[in-house]
């Protein structure tokens, strides 16, 4: 176990995510017990289990919640990962397979939120559903294949449940295992630059002790969580209350939204319009999002210097920036700022203004901490998605509009930058 | 060879048919100029919308329309674009286009303001004259045209002759002949059956019977409503028409232009001779039948003509007023006419329902109205009229006591509920018992009519129960929920205690 210049606590984000998963896999095994995938008795069995069971209310929630949990450390995992430039060779695959582990969750959380057959997860699946149906050539074999039908019937809850009990278990429990072994086998990523460890900490059992007491704490906060929140915490994307049983023939309600982690590709959507170069706007969206999605598997082999067990400033910018841009789309989509606005257009310059105020705030704090304490220079990415919320909410630029000029803006300060240092460098060989 | 042929046959079947539309086109040239036609700006008078609808008429329309241009009952591209402007469809551009009348009281170079059919006609003057509304009118649509009532022919170039009925001079001074008027058709079964099998033909003789036929057709007192009063003159739709001036939400206005106007009802009395208010549709807007009809649009709600009647409307009697109530407040009303209360306010003269409730500023009922104070409405009463019954106090009071207690503990069992459902408890057999509570409750505040305390007794009695059934639910989930919390701190000490023992292990090992 390395112990170098950063934070140790950063590397104990992984193994507070296995044990959400393992809660998980506890939790989930129990509710299998009482859960009957069916129209007429997929609600009424979580009623059941949640009402009459004892404890049935406690396994329910904790499953919720500990999910949800696994979804925030899993994610501040991803990023601490990327940040520490832990997937430099010879960790490639670590990072590639913990990639898709993160995509296979976001697949449990999907497949799982439509099982309850409630009125909210009829619906939210419905629209979450309907995106896939903007994929070029097979987006509507695609929906088909998802959905089992053109529309979410019970059909579409029978495929979801084998996904989530069997299909995502067997390849989540695979890559698990392909991760965590190529972890023992490669040992912890030491810090950038150094070529062996100055000092270590033995894994057992000083680092297992550490990890132990980690998740008991874990253990502690789900408890309580569970007992004071038991449908979460009230935000819209992250409220698990059972409502009404889903009733296909009903009118689907406004404001449905996503749960939280989906809640930025759903704000994406919305900030394209119908038609851009000749293809439907959803179609350009989901591009875009493969291509973002596509970029962030391949980061160990575009970072060079890290490559070379430099550190790399630009790639540091850029998780950063990522994470603006992520702060952004999720604030607004849900509605930050809306309030007290009497037009739906009037709601949307609002919601643009206060959303990038508080990105912008976050974006300052951030930038003031790795000046000062990391000691970074170089800005330029989250420069740029600074200067896209700023253009957009506060200049009132179209989202793509205020991106196109903020990326320009980024590729000529960034060539600009390389080409001072390029020569300043000649000058002084 | 075969897709050439095929290629070849298409083209040919392409042209054809483009020439034949051009010859359909070439064959009206007339029409086809108007429709091309510019004003003096170098503006479509024929807007793109109107060309629109042109393109989609068939066949049988355009050579209507041909017909009207070339006798020149359409004479103009401006009058050819207030009719396309329409947008009519098929059916009633049809009646339109074979109705001389029409078209030429719609074009604004033959006709005086008076006489002229507009789209949109100004604020403050006269309706009749909608355009719109005239393509809309029920008897237009069944063929009734201009000539049923207006006599001439409307398929004559010109002609105008008016109908023997129809008084020679001052038809606008004295209407009391439209009631006879319209009644040759309404009040002929035979004839009405063609039409409306389930429309009554008995308003010429309910009306005469009402003070609005007595005052219009024997005082002859144009004050007084006539048939287009209400129903209006080229716009009628039938009531069950949103539009209508007759449908439930439009009545209170309708009966409001003439009973809230004070120049209207001045001198029109009440049978006790005090002048007739003209406070109804104000207090009726206020009530809570009128914020049920006109608020939420319910049409369950009553109207004015619901308790006054339609064609023969008449203010009910003191002995009429219950009936009325009675159409909807059925249980109400037969729980007081079995009451002590139905035979002192008979003896009284007294409005039954109306007396306590009021008519037209009904409002929603409270259960203050059961005090039994100085000023309110119980309790003065009876310390006026029934002294001699003390024990009517003590049962008001026990009536109130028992609902507002059964109230106000629905009341706080409801929000208790809401913040054990937050808490994840099972609220279930909560919400059961509430609806049995409720229930109860609807009913006891029923039987307070019967004004009987044995009667009231057992109808309340259940929601009694149901309190007390719902106090202990409550509390079991309360006592659960502390449980939950007991729970999770024993729990939190016992992982807190493997937490510590983790810790020491760690740091003797690290020593």
């Amino acid at each position: 176990m390395p112990i170098g210049t950063h934070w140790m606590g950063w590397y104990y984000l992984g193994g507070i995510t296995m044990f959400f998963f393992v809660v998980q896999v506890i939790t989930g095994v129990l509710l299998l017990m009482y859960f009957q995938p069916g129209e007429a008795t997929a609600y009424e069995s979580i009623r059941f289990l949640t009402t009459k069971v004892p404890f049935g209310w406690l396994i329910r929630s904790m499953h919720s919640w500990s999910a949800h949990l696994m979804i925030i450390s899993l994610t501040l995992h991803m990023f601490s990962t990327m940040m520490l430039k832990a997937y430099r060779p010879p960790r490639e695959m670590t990072w590639v397979s913990g990639y898709l582990l993160f995509l296979l969750t976001l697949g449990f959380g999907f497949s799982g939120y439509l099982l309850p057959w409630n009125k909210l997860a009829y619906f939210a699946t419905t629209v979450g559903t309907n995106i896939v149906a903007s994929v070029p050539i097979l987006g509507h074999w695609l929906l088909q294949v998802l959905r089992g039908g053109q529309d979410v019937t019970i059909n579409t809850l029978y495929r979801f449940f084998a996904a989530h009990v069997v299909i995502l278990p067997l390849a989540f429990v695979g890559l698990i295992g392909l991760h965590l072994l190529l972890i023992q086998r490669q040992g912890m990523a030491p810090p950038v630059g150094a070529t062996a460890a100055p000092r270590g900490m033995k894994f057992f059992p000083s680092f297992a002790l550490r990890d132990l007491l980690l998740w008991l704490g874990g253990l502690m906060l789900l408890l309580t969580l569970t007992v004071f929140l038991p449908y979460g915490p009230g935000i819209p994307g992250m409220d698990w209350e059972l409502g009404e049983k889903a009733n296909p023939m009903a009118p689907a309600y406004p404001g449905i939204k996503p749960e939280w982690y989906f809640l930025w590709e759903y704000q994406l959507l919305k900030e394209f319009p119908p038609h851009l170069f000749g293809l439907e706007g959803p179609q350009m969206c989901l591009l875009m999002i493969g291509l973002l999605f596509g970029i962030w598997a391949i980061i160990p082999w575009l970072d060079r210097r890290a490559y070379r067990n430099q550190y790399s400033q630009t790639f540091s910018d850029f998780g950063w920036a990522a994470i603006l841009f992520l702060i952004f789309l999720t604030l607004a989509g849900w509605d930050i700022g809306s309030s007290g606005a009497t037009s739906e257009l009037a709601s949307t310059h609002n919601v643009a203004r206060v959303c990038a105020l508080w990105t912008l705030a976050a974006g300052v704090a951030i930038t003031i901490v790795r000046y000062f304490l990391y000691e970074h220079r170089w800005f330029v990415l989250t420069g740029a998605a600074l200067l896209h919320v700023a253009l957009h909410g506060l200049a009132g630029l179209s989202y793509l509009v205020a991106g196109t000029i903020s990326l320009a803006a980024a590729a000529f300060i960034g060539a600009t930058m390389r080409l001072l240092r390029s020569r300043s460098s000649g000058n002084q060989t | 060879m075969k897709t050439a042929a095929f290629v070849l046959a298409s083209f040919l079947i392409c042209v054809t048919a483009n020439s034949a539309e051009q010859s359909a086109v070439a064959s009206i040239p007339k029409l086809a100029e108007m429709l091309l036609a510019k004003d003096q700006n170098g503006k479509p008078i024929i807007t793109p919308e109107e060309q629109a609808y042109y393109n989609g008429l068939n066949d049988r329309l355009k050579e209507l329309l041909d017909q009207a241009v070339q006798k020149e009952t359409i004479s103009r591209p401006e009058h050819l674009s207030i009719l396309l402007g329409l947008q009519l469809r098929p059916q009633k551009m049809e009646l339109l286009l074979q109705n001389n009348c029409v078209l030429c009281h719609s074009d604004s170079a033959n006709q005086t303001p008076d006489t002229l059919f507009v789209i949109n006609p100004e604020p403050g003057t006269s309706s009749r004259m909608n355009l719109k509304q005239l393509v809309d009118d029920v008897h237009f649509q069944r063929g009734l045209s201009c000539a049923g009532c207006h006599g001439g022919d409307p398929t004559a170039e010109l002609g105008h002759a008016h109908v023997k009925e129809w008084p020679e001079k001052d038809r606008d001074k004295n209407r009391g002949w439209v009631v006879q008027f319209c009644a040759r058709c309404h009040s002929d079964p035979g004839l009405m059956h063609q039409f409306n099998a389930a429309l009554p033909t008995d308003q010429l003789a309910k009306f005469k019977d009402s003070p609005h036929g007595k005052t219009l057709m024997e005082k002859h007192d144009d004050r007084a409503p006539s048939c287009v009063s209400c129903h209006g003159v080229h716009g009628i739709r039938p009531a069950k028409d949103p539009q209508s001036k007759v449908y439930a939400r439009n009545v209170p206005e309708t009966c409001g232009a003439c009973h809230a106007n004070q120049a209207t009802m001045a001198g029109f009395k009440r049978t006790d001779g005090s002048p007739l208010p003209t406070t109804q549709l104000a207090e009726y807007r206020n009530s809570v039948h009128g914020k049920a009809l006109l608020g939420r649009g319910d049409l369950g709600a009553p109207a004015c003509n619901t308790c006054h009647g339609n064609h023969a409307a008449s203010p009910p009697g003191i002995a009429q007023v219950s009936k009325s109530c009675n159409l909807c407040h059925s249980a109400n009303a037969g729980l007081f006419d079995g009451s002590k209360h139905k035979q002192a306010f008979d003896e009284h003269n007294w409005p039954e329902c109306g007396q306590c409730h009021g008519n037209h500023a009904i409002a929603k009922t409270h259960d203050s109205m059961l005090l039994t104070g100085s000023g309110q409405l119980c309790g003065d009463c009876h310390r006026q009229y029934a002294k001699e019954h003390p024990e009517c106090i003590q049962t008001a009071d026990y009536f109130r006591q028992t609902i507002t207690q059964m109230d106000e503990a629905r009341n706080r069992f409801v929000a208790e509920s809401e913040k054990l459902a937050a808490r994840g408890l099972d609220i279930e057999p909560i919400n059961n018992q509430l609806t049995e509570l409720t229930d109860a409750l609807k009913k006891s505040r029923t039987y307070i009519h019967s004004f009987t305390r044995t009667s009231f007794e057992q109808i309340a009695a259940p929601g009694e129960e149901a309190v007390k059934k719902t106090d202990a639910l409550v509390n079991q989930a309360q006592q659960e929920y502390k449980y939950r919390q007991l729970g999770l701190a024993a729990s939190i000490a016992i992982i807190g205690l493997l937490m510590l023992t983790v810790y020491l292990k760690l740091r003797q090992l690290e020593k």
